[in-house]
């Protein structure tokens, strides 16, 4: 069962290793200059970087001010008895509110599951199935959003809750029916 | 959308915080003003000159603790009744620094919230005789400890969080900085040779269904799919700055920089519903080999929340507040 471990950390260090030594090496292939060219490309980095810190600073900083408040404990709090009543456990129900506010978060909520109810445990699967098959959503669009400078995210915002949601409320049939 | 979440984020956060506050005020969970009853037994004097800080042990009694916090103790904490720690003369008294560990609750509280590296607890000691060191006969003395009080918890706790968050993200940004620069110049190799190009004319009769604002052959596609590749191989350190360089090309396509595109919002939908093949580095490394059994419901999972994504995209798109801020449609109209 190691070996699956171990089967995607070497294909992915293999991808990797393509990239990064087939990139340059297709472009001497087709006599770039390489080196020139790599370095007018890799300027933008540091821009891109400084450019997304206020966005990052903006959505940060209100994250950690709400999960600080324990507005978080209260609404799983609130919500537990309802989502009991309708089949969703309410044990992964930290996972599904802390999943698109923070990533570092939800991996502690994760480990957290983990030690509670086992690995094998319908919950760490539901709850595992929910960090695999989700992003941070709100962190998503900091950084790519704050790249660009793009401040009016319309209906961005809406899209990845709803697409986070099926996600939750999927994880939890789709396990029960698989695993359970 | 984003100015009401992320402000209700921070009223709701207020919010709680005083009422988690108000709370303590009412019920007093942290026992302020009241005075602990509590034995000090003081160190048989060492050669006849007292040092200015004393190691004394300080013994407290399940009675005195239960009428302090009301509550009864539980089992486990009855260990933590005698403590250690350092006695100072100080001006008007002496004060106890409390340096054992664990405390009973709510001392522990109260330490957490006065010493930030959570070491020590300060107490003032009243009841104890202005020059104990001449009272060699009498080394333990009936005092009672007087605590600092601990307020506002939750509404220090909130502010601590913004400003250590707000240092957080420039943390994160500015570790992007490597990567990104590291990827872009990859990124501009395979741009110039025209690895990009070929890419484009691979997957644009797929892309262009999702993305039909960008023109047909425009690079812009060519980084799409390289972010979708690298999300679904797991690749998180390459699909970002892949990301930003797609958002880049639709950016020299949008006639409004402030505002999204259909395409930006799409790419962006699609980021965030997180498309995956492999299974990401995190969960393998909290999950180990247990990640495999949830592979496939993950791969599910994601599949489907992918097409909801795109087909929720579409149709909020479609509404007539999301039509009119759209920078393209804008452009046509004025």
């Amino acid at each position: 069962m190691n070996s699956f471990k171990d089967m995607v950390e070497i294909s992915g260090l293999w991808i990797l290793v393509l990239l990064i030594v087939g990139l340059p090496l297709y472009g001497l292939i087709r006599r770039v200059p390489v080196y020139e060219t790599f370095v007018d490309g890799a300027k933008d980095g540091f821009n891109v970087a400084v450019r997304i810190i206020p966005y990052l600073v903006a959505i940060l900083f209100a994250i950690a001010m709400f999960r600080a408040s324990g507005a978080m404990t209260e609404l799983i709090n609130l919500l537990r008895t309802p989502l009991g009543a309708i089949g969703f456990p309410p044990e992964v129900l930290p996972m599904a509110i802390v999943r698109p506010l923070s990533g570092s978060g939800s991996a502690a909520v994760l480990v957290d599951i983990q030690a509670q109810h086992g690995t094998n445990s319908l919950i760490t699967q539901i709850a595992a199935t929910i960090f695999g098959s989700t992003e941070t959503t709100f962190y998503v669009i900091a950084v790519y959003f704050g790249a660009v400078g793009v401040r009016k995210t319309r209906h961005a915002v809406a899209a990845g809750l709803i697409a986070d949601i099926a996600a939750i409320v999927l994880a939890v049939y789709v396990v029960k029916w698989m695993l359970g | 959308m984003m100015n009401y979440i992320w402000a209700g984020l921070i009223v709701i956060a207020l919010g709680f915080a005083l009422y988690a506050d108000g709370r303590d005020f009412a019920t007093n969970p942290y026992c302020n003003g009241r005075e602990l009853p509590a034995t000090i037994k003081l160190p048989p004097p060492a050669g006849g000159t007292a040092a200015p800080a004393a190691r004394v042990t300080v013994q407290l009694t399940p009675e005195s603790v239960a009428a302090f916090r009301g509550s009864e103790l539980a089992k486990a904490e009855l260990d933590a009744l005698e403590m250690t720690g350092e006695l100072t003369r100080l001006d008007g008294g002496y004060e106890l620094k409390i340096v054992s560990d664990p405390l009973i609750r709510p001392l522990s509280q109260i330490r957490a919230f006065h010493d930030e590296s959570n070491k020590s607890l300060r107490a003032k000691v009243i009841g104890l005789p202005d020059r104990i060191e001449t009272q060699p006969g009498a080394p333990a003395v009936a005092v009672t400890l007087r605590f600092e009080p601990v307020r506002f918890v939750k509404l220090r706790a909130i502010t601590n969080a913004a400003f250590e968050f707000a240092k957080t993200a420039v943390t994160i940004a500015l570790g992007f900085i490597g990567v990104f620069a590291l990827w872009m110049g990859l990124m501009k190799i395979a741009e110039t040779s025209g690895l990009v190009d070929i890419f484009v004319y691979l997957v644009q009769p797929f892309l262009r269904l999702l993305f039909p604002e960008v023109p047909k052959g425009h690079p812009a596609l060519g980084m799409i799919a390289m972010n979708l590749a690298a999300n679904m191989l797991g690749l998180g350190n390459a699909a970002t700055p892949m990301g930003i360089k797609a958002m880049e090309e639709l950016q020299k396509l949008n006639p409004r920089p402030d505002t999204a595109s259909n395409p930006m919002v799409m790419l962006l939908a699609m980021n965030t519903a997180g498309v995956q093949l492999l299974p990401s580095a995190t969960l393998v490394a909290v999950m180990g080999m247990s990640s495999l059994r949830v592979f496939l419901p993950i791969l599910i999972v994601t599949g489907i929340s992918l097409v909801i994504a795109i087909v929720v995209t579409r149709l909020l798109g479609r509404l007539p507040g999301y039509k009119r801020s759209d920078p393209n449609a804008a452009e046509v109209t004025a």
